[in-house]
């Protein structure tokens, strides 16, 4: 208990005094995730909304694989990018290996099925009469799938939390191709795992509030929006 | 002109519908009538372009628009709206609801405005426009979705059920916008609906489907009469016979006669029915299982509805002799 203790009181004391390492770290994350998120879901919304919506050969098939993907393991994801990235890799001469942009691609390739396959089910729960009568009263296109989007509204919301949540979340892809270098691509998750691993509980305790903050302030923020949408 | 061309619709393999042709004039006012099933929604969503058929082609003004091309697609289908049988209202007040089309069309503004308080106070639904689709009972949103149709200003208007939820006085009101609506700038209106009073009412062109197919046999026996003063029971000439009628109603009517309320008899009847007429049978047809349409010609053609066991009973094939009776009550006035 002694151990817990402790390490509860070391870690509010290092979120308190604003811990500039704590504090460095959970900026990184905040940047990595909303880019990772907003990158996936610009990539795997359409793909869900045409998944959902239109008929052609292949749907089928396309729509396995995106489901599959979701339980694609995150140390795999980053195994396959280190290879991609490695200087002896064909992406090798960007030099992103050990960035954070490295880390984001990692990311949104985690992030962009659970993008691709909500999306689609959020966009299948719609009422078909939505479309239709979008459709007979003149809409193209974009404007249907505009239309058909503000009714999915609440499912759409909930993509995006969920691949905020992937992103967020995620260490082994993180891990292998960012490095968990101090100041340069140390993540909420990587440094919660560095520290356990060097025994400096509390910091993982601090770091690990932080994380949970951070999903919780997510979700009230998306769930406060639902709210003052009106049917 | 809005045409169906040999076409045919299937589901899953299964046909539900099959036309030779089917066209809407400029202006017209058709009914379709039918049972649940008999294709009407199909038929309508296929004139509205929102399903391609599996085979045979829709026109309008002679050019293909059910082709996989787009462009001609999305042309037509800016002047053309169905409005469904139970039509869902968009997030957003009913006045939001009722710019849709307009703004699709970049109308925005004071003009667009201007034409969404006009279509409301046609439509006796001005007290609705701010409020929101779960503030409306079902009646309201049939009332605003055919709103919403009409901002519009469609060439051809596609109805689906436009009643189903409304009571009689605001079907009536409903009707009679539509009527006014296609007097002032003749809009063709095309509506599918199980209540024959109103297609009777309404509808200059009344087509029968029937298993996904225009039924030969039209659900009318329908005459345009001039009804005399007098007696609530009259009899009025109708080509060389007189039915009798109850009403007391005077001048220009149409009677109906439903099919169902006819007796048919292959004997000479003695009956409590004030209209017994006697002629031959001219056809039978059956649009389903069970049940068979009489057309026998009394002096004019009357079609009645019985079952297969009673035509099997009467011996009934074209050329019998036999008998029609029904009361004079039962005849409709509209």
């Amino acid at each position: 208990m002694d151990f817990l203790g402790e390490g509860l009181r070391r870690a509010f004391q290092l979120i308190s005094s604003a811990d500039p390492e704590v504090y460095g770290i959970a900026l990184l994350t905040v940047k990595v995730a909303v880019v990772a998120t907003v990158i996936a879901c610009a990539l795997g919304m359409p793909l869900g909304f045409v998944l959902a919506s239109r008929r052609f050969w292949g749907r089928r098939a396309a729509l396995t694989v995106v489901n599959t993907a979701l339980a694609f393991p995150t140390v795999v994801v980053g195994l396959l990018l280190y290879g991609l990235l490695s200087r002896r890799g064909p992406l090798g001469g960007l030099g992103w290996l050990y960035t954070w942009q490295a880390i984001v691609i990692g990311d949104v390739i985690l992030a962009f099925p659970i993008a691709a396959a909500l999306s689609a089910a959020a966009v299948q729960g719609v009422d078909p009469r939505i479309r239709r009568t979008a459709e007979t009263l003149g809409a193209g296109a974009w404007r249907t799938a505009w239309t058909v989007a503000r009714e999915a509204r609440f499912a759409l919301a909930a993509v995006i939390t969920a691949a905020f949540g992937q992103v967020v979340a995620e260490v082994g892809a993180a891990m292998i191709v960012g490095g968990n270098i101090r100041g340069a691509t140390r993540t909420l998750t990587t440094a919660v795992a560095l520290s356990t691993a060097q025994g400096d509980f509390g910091l993982a305790l601090a770091l690990g509030i932080i994380l949970v903050v951070m999903a919780l302030v997510v979700n009230v923020a998306l769930q406060l929006l639902q709210g003052r949408g009106h049917a | 002109m809005l045409e169906l061309a040999a076409v045919r619709q299937a589901y899953e393999g299964r046909v539900v519908l099959d036309l030779e042709r089917f066209a809407v004039a400029p202006g017209a006012m058709i009914a379709i009538v039918g049972h649940n099933g008999s294709g009407k929604s199909t038929l309508l969503r296929l004139l509205a372009l929102l399903e391609r058929p599996a085979a045979g082609e829709v026109r309008w003004d002679g050019a293909v628009v059910s082709s996989p091309r787009v462009r001609p697609r999305a042309a037509a289908r800016r002047r053309i709206t169905l409005v469904e049988q139970r039509p869902v209202l968009f997030r957003g007040t009913v006045r939001a609801n009722i710019g849709f089309g307009l703004k699709v069309r970049g109308q925005r503004g004071g003009e667009a405005e201007k034409t969404v308080t006009a279509v409301a106070e046609r439509l006796g639904i001005t007290g609705l426009l701010e409020r929101r689709r779960h503030e409306l009972s079902d009646g309201e949103v049939q009332r605003v979705a055919v709103a919403r149709a009409l901002a519009v200003a469609p060439d051809v208007l596609l109805l689906d059920e436009p009643v189903s939820s409304a009571d009689r006085a605001a079907a009536q009101a409903l009707y009679g916008a539509l009527a006014e609506e296609r007097r002032a700038r003749g809009l063709a209106i095309c509506l599918a609906s199980h209540q024959l009073e109103d297609a009777y009412r309404w509808a200059d062109d009344i087509r029968a489907l029937a298993e996904g197919r225009l039924s030969p046999v039209t659900p009318e026996n329908l005459f345009r009469v001039e009804l005399p003063a007098g007696d609530e029971t009259k009899h009025v000439r109708v080509g060389p016979i007189a039915i009798a009628v109850t009403t007391a109603r005077v001048g220009p009517a149409i009677l109906a006669v439903p099919p169902t309320d006819i007796f048919v008899s292959t004997e000479p009847l003695v009956s409590s029915a004030r209209n017994v007429f006697t002629g031959q049978v001219t056809r039978l047809v059956r649009p389903r299982p069970g049940v068979v349409h009489v057309a026998a010609d009394v002096g004019v053609e009357l079609i009645a509805v019985i079952t297969e066991e009673a035509a099997r009973d009467l011996a009934l094939a074209p050329g019998s002799r036999v008998t029609f009776a029904f009361k004079a009550s039962a005849v409709r006035v509209f």
